[in-house]
């Protein structure tokens, strides 16, 4: 296959359209990114609910040594935890629940305030310090007040954490946050879709007589769609690299610098959410402008 | 090398067939002129054994192969055996004649080495050596009828397939036009020449089709224009 024929017609495909191409891309741009926020807030939703616990979770505290419940008078015992364990497990407003040790609350206090902080001779806390926990998953986020009133007064309990009545607006305006800019990006990438269709029917009629002639002289398909598929693939492309620019800059500017330095309340979402974000990204922008691209140049050029 | 057996073409929407039930047989090596009037069924005759469109009914074979049943990434391989040439030429403006004519091996990926061989024999068979520099529209049309002719020829096609391939030409030109595709036949290649250039069919004498609404009232060897020709 002649490359040098496909890159020409590529180069002289994306110079023919240029204002097509670049409502496309700056279409692709603003929908990607929005898609982009809407995946970060997502990710973010999971780092505060893996510390806070969900609008369906509450959380039972276990005894330490120096608890400030006067009726906490050492570490639990393996036989109160099981009892209560016990207790939870039987009670049918329960849907599931799970166990942090000493050591998982530390690691997670380390990750939300730093790890430099604990390092040295006097650090602030120790894991030793740590309260055992056990994070009970409700059926239904009414139905909760038979669970706490069994475990309240169990030995070994220090005290039950219900977070649920100011974790909820905050997670609904994350939500809120997250399917308003979904939202918009739908409108958007039907907007890229339709733009796509006609930078591909601009292209297919300035080409008409090209095309004419690969069809008659026994041109394959795959020959004559190619300039088409990668003119899409590169508008793609470069949409892709200016939403994932947008995204880095918001996690790094907002997020990284200010954010989480400021606002200790919660762990923040690190680099590998903006990763994960441009790789859904990449795959959606793919998606809008290739599948059209073969649909209508299988209509357009019909071999 | 192309024969049609009880073909009958009837487009979408049309009560009319635009062929009916039309028995050809053209054998390899021959030069047929395809003749009748505007809407006798030419083009439809020429659009089938491209396989730019199937039969209603009926059969079609072409080079060996029935088109009818030939799968879709199938009909490049076909028209890479069949070379079209037009009436109104259909050259790339944009290139010169040695590219319009490499274009065609081009984009079939044929090799460079092939393309710098094929490419300036060709132009000279055709009679415009020391030609393949030049615009197409620095070329008269005489000219610009043996590029397209190059380009369809330029891969050794075994049928030659010509659309009015003087219909735009000056009497004189036509004869020249016509002697080149009389020598490509005679270099084995089959020719299909539909026209409505009585001089020219009377001149040549060779196997007349003619249509008439959809149906052949005439296959002829060695006929004319007319019919008592």
């Amino acid at each position: 296959m002649h490359l040098r024929y496909v890159f020409s017609e590529l180069g002289q495909g994306l110079r023919r359209n240029l204002s097509m191409h670049v409502a496309v891309v700056l279409t692709l741009f603003v929908s990607l990114t929005l898609v982009g926020l809407g995946f970060l807030l997502n990710e973010q939703t999971k780092e505060a609910e893996d510390y806070w616990g969900s609008q369906l979770q509450i959380t039972v505290f276990l005894c330490t040594e120096n608890d400030p419940n006067v009726k906490c008078v050492s570490d639990v015992t393996d036989a109160q935890r099981d009892a209560v364990l016990k207790v939870v497990e039987d009670n049918p407003e329960v849907a599931g629940h799970h166990e942090e040790s000493k050591q998982e609350a530390f690691d997670k206090v380390k990750k939300l305030l730093g790890e430099d902080l604990f390092e040295g001779p006097n650090p602030p806390a120790t894991a030793e310090a740590m309260q055992e926990t056990v994070w009970i998953e409700l059926k239904d986020p009414k139905e909760y007040e038979g669970i706490v009133s069994a475990v309240i007064g169990l030995d070994g309990v220090s005290g039950v954490r219900d977070l649920r009545d100011e974790l909820d607006p905050i997670y609904s305006s994350i939500d809120a946050l997250k399917y308003g800019a979904w939202g918009i990006a739908i409108f958007l990438v039907l907007a890229a879709l339709l733009l796509v269709g006609n930078t591909i029917r601009l292209a297919a009629f300035a080409r008409r007589k090209e095309i004419g002639i690969m069809r008659l002289v026994g041109a394959s398909s795959l020959y004559i769609t190619l300039p088409f598929l990668l003119e899409a693939l590169v508008t793609a492309l470069i949409g892709v690299a200016l939403a994932a620019t947008a995204l880095l800059s918001f996690w790094f500017f907002v997020i990284d610098q200010q954010v989480r330095g400021k606002i200790r309340i919660t762990p923040w979402i690190g680099f590998d959410a903006v990763v994960g974000a441009v790789f859904w990204v990449t795959v959606l922008a793919v998606v809008i402008s290739v599948v059209p691209t073969l649909l209508l140049t299988r209509k357009y050029i019909k071999v | 090398m192309i024969r049609f057996e009880k073909v009958t073409k009837t487009y979408a929407g049309q009560a009319r067939a635009a062929l009916d039930q039309i028995n050809v047989d053209i054998e390899k090596g021959e030069f047929v002129f395809l003749v009748g009037t505007s809407g006798s069924g030419k083009s439809t005759f020429l659009r089938l054994v491209l396989r730019e469109y199937r039969p209603t009914s009926g059969r079609v074979y072409v080079a060996g192969k029935e088109i009818n049943r030939l799968a879709g990434w199938k009909v490049p391989g076909l028209r890479r055996q069949i070379g079209t040439v037009f009436q109104d030429f259909r050259l790339l403006p944009n290139k010169t004649v040695s590219e319009n004519v490499a274009f065609a091996l081009q984009v079939i990926g044929r090799s460079r080495s092939y393309i710098d061989k094929a490419v300036p024999e060709t132009l000279d068979l055709v009679g415009l050596d020391g030609k393949g520099d030049r615009m197409p529209d620095e070329l008269s049309g005489g000219e610009q009828q043996r590029v397209a002719i190059a380009r369809a020829y330029v891969n050794r096609p075994m049928i030659l397939i010509a659309d009015e391939p003087t219909g735009n030409l000056d009497p004189t030109t036509s004869v020249g036009i016509m002697k080149l595709l009389d020598r490509i036949n005679r270099a084995g290649t089959t020719v299909l020449m539909a026209t409505h250039d009585a001089g020219i069919v009377d001149q040549m004498r060779k196997r007349v089709v003619e249509l008439e609404d959809g149906v052949v009232v005439r296959d002829q060897t060695r006929g004319g224009y007319g019919l008592e020709q």
